[in-house]
């Protein structure tokens, strides 16, 4: 109560106007791009080109994303984007788990020079790499597949994840291990039966973050998957945009539902991604 | 039961994360620098010939390398502190008691999932000079449209709104999180104090934000440096080349020329800037230990 007592600044910053307005500041600046681009995709043709523009849809139709599904592969996109990024979460998880597991709970000698390492690496600018993965990919008959990208992207979230677990393996008392150990469990059965069921949510969490990672790269995917088959998403967008034409309803509505699938998952799991999100960020 | 030493038991378990980084991280940088040194173009199928420093020659006199380099750095001065001024201002905001916390967090974390070659197209499309909601917004307060893309200022300005608005709720993100882990008992000694709130924000909020936004600034550089998809989605370096920038340039070289002599120097210069920054990471967190 003092709080509020003490100025009449106080009054206002937590007061109700205040808190109203920022709400919809946050908002209209978080959601109003991909609302834009949802209303755009319901548009037709017809209302797209009328001025002075309209926003909210008129007649809203469905036509855009019947359009967007058969005048490309999106499907193909979207199963190419949703495997790359799924098989190499998997792959993430499974080598970081088993690094941070080491760090963790095995006295190393070097364990700082290897986390200096790790952090290190976190901040590496895979662009750099573009020449020499490509003329590797090239030489091992890689381009235009999925393994092009998996590996990439695995070593693109491997770092992140790899600190994150250590960080919550730490926080998993030894006794634990010792007892399953006593019970004839050897290490790694230890590691998979009792450590990582219980930081279940922390490599739940790590995944996400790779699962994210690896469905929004770009760069890479645009340079190593150059047939339409392969294409991910991101990269497969371009194509439906011709010589001169940018058939604006219909990239939206590929857009929509390119957005859709993670805005799905960080709809449910936005507390889980948050607190993965900060420790990372703030641990490095 | 097979009961390996500690030992040999950590070199098993990290051996699939070192095969992994020196396959990907590694060997290419080593191949790296060695095709740096070399004339190398799959168009000319001409064998790799060995030309000493002649990449980074041919680097220093060419024109578009400076411009693009420039782009880049400009970009990294202006988005870098651009996306944390507006995420200290949107995490000000969100931090305020609100009833529902979801939808707050909710807008911090849509922008940041949104791939950034989405957030370019996104962007471009506002930004379009017919039919942009840009310009009908400019028109509705009475000012004329404007053709954002064919002018180079114009159209580096959409393009670091765009990273600004992209990046931004990533920062705001790591300083809330920054923010709620400061005691209310230190505001509180402070009304007692009677030091205001502008005075409790320079005194008490900020320094204690220090750490994380240090971390969040230097990851923001590193990424900044790298800049591509969003410019590449926009303009594609346009007009001329004008926002085109150093990954994009690197990218022409390799993918569309297929010159990795070139394209390889090329990517060394980036590799040595982002190296800089990294270097004065580690040391930030080794004096924090």
């Amino acid at each position: 109560m003092s709080q509020v007592a003490a100025s009449g600044a106080n009054s206002f910053f937590s007061g109700k106007p205040l808190r109203f307005i920022a709400a919809t500041i946050l908002l209209v600046n978080g959601m109003f791009p991909a609302l834009w681009i949802l209303f755009t995709s319901l548009k037709t043709e017809a209302e797209l080109t009328v001025k002075p523009i309209t926003w909210l849809p008129h007649t809203p139709t469905l036509a855009n994303y019947m359009q967007a599904f058969s005048d490309q592969p999106l499907h193909v996109f979207l199963f190419n984007s949703f495997m790359v990024a799924l098989l190499s979460t998997c792959l993430t998880l499974l080598v970081s788990v088993l690094a941070a597991y080491a760090l963790a709970r095995l006295n190393l000698k070097y364990r700082g020079l290897i986390l200096s390492l790790i952090i290190a690496v976190s901040t590496f600018p895979l662009v750099t790499l573009l020449v020499p993965l490509f003329e590797i990919m090239r030489a091992l008959n890689l381009l235009n597949t999925w393994i092009a990208l998996i590996l990439p992207y695995t070593v693109l979230s491997l770092p992140v994840c790899t600190l994150m677990l250590v960080s919550f393996f730490e926080g998993i008392p030894r006794d634990l291990e010792n007892a399953a150990m006593i019970d004839g469990c050897t290490r790694m059965g230890a590691l998979f039966k009792v450590v990582v069921p219980l930081c279940a949510p922390g490599v739940f969490t790590a995944g996400i973050l790779a699962f994210v990672n690896a469905w929004d790269e770009f760069l890479l995917a645009l340079s190593f998957n150059s047939n339409p088959a392969l294409r991910t998403l991101p990269v497969g967008i371009q194509l439906y945009q011709g010589e001169f034409a940018f058939p604006w309803p219909v990239i939206s509505a590929a857009l929509v539902v390119g957005i859709v699938p993670v805005a799905i998952l960080i709809v449910i799991f936005q507390e889980r991604v948050v607190s993965g999100l900060t420790s990372g960020g703030i641990k490095g | 039961m097979l009961d390996l030493s500690d030992r040999a038991l950590a070199v098993l378990l990290l051996a699939p994360a070192a095969i992994l980084l020196s396959l990907i991280i590694v060997y290419p940088v080593l191949r790296l620098l060695y095709t740096s040194f070399f004339s190398l173009s799959l168009t000319s199928g001409l064998p790799a010939e060995f030309v000493g420093l002649e990449n980074y020659q041919l680097m220093i006199e060419d024109p578009v390398f400076w411009e693009t380099t420039w782009n880049t750095v400009l970009i990294t001065l202006i988005t870098v502190p651009g996306a944390l001024f507006v995420g200290l201002g949107l995490a000000l905001l969100a931090n305020l008691p609100f009833g529902m916390q979801w939808p707050v967090r909710l807008s911090l974390l849509i922008p940041w999932a949104l791939p950034l070659s989405f957030a370019g197209l996104i962007f471009a499309w506002f930004f379009h000079s017919e039919y942009g909601v840009v310009n009908d917004v400019l028109a509705r307060f009475g000012f004329p449209g404007v053709i954002w893309f064919n002018s180079p200022n114009l159209a580096f300005a959409a393009i670091c709104l765009t990273i600004v608005w992209k990046t931004s709720s990533f920062m705001a993100l790591i300083i809330l999180a920054g923010l709620q882990t400061i005691p209310r008992s230190l505001y509180e000694a402070a009304d007692v104090d009677g030091a205001g709130r502008i005075r409790q924000f320079f005194e008490i909020t900020l320094p204690l934000l220090k750490p994380a936004i240090v971390v969040a600034l230097i990851f923001r550089t590193i990424t900044a440096l790298q800049t591509f998809d969003i410019p590449f989605m926009m303009t594609g370096g346009g007009p001329g080349t004008s926002t085109a920038t150093l990954a994009m340039y690197i990218h022409q070289n390799t993918v569309s020329f297929l010159d990795l002599g070139y394209g390889s120097a090329l990517a060394v210069v980036m590799f040595a800037l982002s190296m800089c920054v990294t270097a004065v990471y580690l040391r930030i967190i080794r004096t924090k230990e």
